[in-house]
């Protein structure tokens, strides 16, 4: 696999502030890598950078190991990139307004025009053609950038929340679409929206005051992120049950409510240990019936927001990357 | 080159699909319609045998209506894509910041001789109804036309460099007007300075004096060398803005 984007100590620096931060990551060929940050967190000026809009204060950027300060016209051709808000000429029609586009990333008359009904079958713009950009719905218009983004099918693809500004149902369209086109593109995009993150991305690269907090595959940030937890409701004594599990090697804290006749349990793990089946041959000893027994998952929202809320966070968030 | 094709045809397009446009031909054609009916009138009345041809290139109605189109022609050419964000899709894509200056000018200057267009079936109107003893000098109307449109063609860069500074239009098309109005009324210059050094180098740089000239049928070449330099120094520093904005 080769080396598709490379940040080495990016710093951007406006007056008065530094919204990126000696930022280094890699992003190989085919991955699907996920861009998260708080609003402000120097995700949009990143992205810029990678797509040659602004130049980076120090630092070196390459894509496809193209140079984008010095080789920036061999870089942009490896990019489709979707800026924040999607802008558009909207005067234009979508036919007119992508085929300008396609010709203006170099791809001929005919490649144009044959790219142009592929991408637009691609994006659902098939019936759109002659209407007019700034007529159209947000969805719609998000689905034309999404189109400009892949007319000159370049390997990456960069899209700044793709899915801002949509309904729930055109939220799952552009992700399956995202996910459709992963087979032959690299992606990195960014959003809010973290559920769709888990399902969507390979990776998650977070950002969090222009420095990088964590960088992991999806599934191993959620897992080592925070410890686990499993919920049980057993018949038995309150305080019998609490301590008898506080008891038991595996189990670092546990909090007890009552269910109606039952009580419920919520125990907290030691971190890295999986702390079922100890848990199981305790609750089949003692004897208790029992009616729920699950571990609850972390979700990338609690990771996220323990790593990008306040102060305290900023030092877990070493101690997670360390 | 084909990227720049490419970027004047959008740009001139994006001309005919504004109001703006046609509100700009409207007033354009109805004052040079005004200033013909002038020059008909005069000639109508015998010639004394004066330069005439300055009511149409070189009358105040003349500069009135450059000094008012052109901000609003040029007015929009980057400021309204820094605004509408645009200009991001626009930079990112393959394209030299050179490249994209150089095609909205065009753009631009291709919409002003499609404004100056209708203004040629004067010519035929003059030939039509030319008494045959005293035939129209065709001279002074082709040196008129180079005139207007080398003075043109340098307020439109001046346009286009201010827009590159401005993120709002009504911003670009006064600092337009700021400088193409001092351009002008330097041109004045020689009348009002009995310095003969001040009035040397006015005379050189002077739009004015340039136009009443090639009213006369006179193509100086002081003159297009000027005009010529001044807009390539406009384009070029356009260029610059944009490249520093990438920085900033």
């Amino acid at each position: 696999m080769s080396t598709m984007i490379k940040v080495e100590h990016l710093t951007k620096a406006f007056p008065g502030t530094v919204a990126v931060d000696d930022v280094s990551f890699e992003v190989q060929a085919g991955e699907i890598v996920g861009f998260l940050g708080p609003n402000g967190a120097g995700k949009t000026t990143t992205m810029r950078i990678l797509c040659g809009y602004i130049a980076p204060t120090s630092g070196v950027v390459e894509i496809a190991g193209h140079d984008v300060l010095r080789d920036s016209q061999a870089a942009r051709r490896n990019i489709g990139y979707l800026p924040e808000n999607c802008p558009l000429y909207p005067e234009m029609r979508v036919d007119d307004y992508l085929f300008f586009r396609g010709r203006l990333k170099g791809l001929s008359g005919r490649s144009c025009r044959q790219r142009l009904s592929e991408v637009k079958e691609l994006c659902g713009l098939e019936e759109m053609g002659h209407r007019i950009i700034g007529n159209l719905s947000k969805g719609y218009r998000q689905r034309v950038g999404l189109a400009d983004a892949l007319i000159a099918a370049p390997p990456l693809l960069i899209l700044d929340e793709p899915t801002i500004g949509l309904d729930p149902n055109q939220i799952r369209e552009v992700r399956a679409l995202i996910r459709g086109l992963a087979q032959q593109h690299t992606v990195l995009l960014s959003t809010h929206i973290l559920p769709e993150v888990e399902v969507t991305c390979d990776r998650v690269v977070i950002i969090n005051r222009g420095r990088i907090v964590a960088a992991d595959a999806t599934w191993s940030l959620i897992e080592h992120a925070s410890s686990p937890r499993m919920i049980v409701e057993v018949q038995a004594d309150a305080v019998e049950l609490k301590d008898r599990l506080l008891g038991l090697g595996a189990v670092k804290a546990v909090e007890i409510e009552p269910a109606g006749s039952w009580v419920r349990a919520r125990i907290e793990g030691h971190g890295g240990m999986d702390m079922r089946p100890e848990l199981w041959r305790f609750l089949r000893e003692a004897g208790w019936e029992v009616r729920e027994f699950y571990s609850e998952k972390s979700t990338l929202e609690e990771v996220f927001s323990n790593l990008t809320a306040g102060d305290e966070a900023e030092k877990a968030a070493v101690e997670t990357v360390a | 080159m084909k990227r720049i094709w490419t970027m004047w045809s959008r740009e001139l397009a994006a001309y005919f699909f504004s109001p703006m446009a046609y509100v700009v031909m409207i007033f354009f054609l109805v004052v040079m319609g005004f200033s013909f009916w002038l020059l008909a009138t005069v000639l109508s009345q015998g010639v004394r045998g004066g330069p005439v041809m300055n009511e149409l290139f070189a009358s105040i109605f003349f500069w009135l209506t450059i000094l008012i189109t052109i901000p609003v022609v040029t007015m929009r050419l980057i400021a309204e894509e820094k605004k509408a964000g645009t200009l991001e899709t626009l930079l990112t894509a393959p394209v030299r910041d050179s490249e994209v200056v150089l095609a909205k000018y065009l753009g631009a200057l291709s919409f002003y001789i499609v404004l100056w267009l209708p203004t040629l079936s004067y010519i035929g109107i003059m030939k039509f109804f030319e008494p045959p003893d005293t035939p129209i000098d065709l001279g002074p109307m082709v040196s008129g036309y180079i005139g207007a449109l080398l003075v043109g063609a340098l307020y439109l860069a001046v346009g286009l460099f201010t827009s590159s500074l401005a993120r709002n239009q009504i911003v670009a098309a006064i600092g337009c007007f700021a400088i193409c109005c001092v351009l002008f009324l330097g041109g004045f210059l020689p009348y009002l300075v009995h310095s003969e050094s001040v009035r040397d180098i006015a005379t050189y740089l002077s739009s004015v004096m340039y136009m009443m000239d090639a009213s006369r049928g006179v193509v100086d070449t002081r003159g297009i060398v000027f005009h010529l330099s001044g807009i390539v120094l406009m384009l070029f520093l356009s260029v610059k803005v944009l490249e520093w904005r990438r920085v900033v």
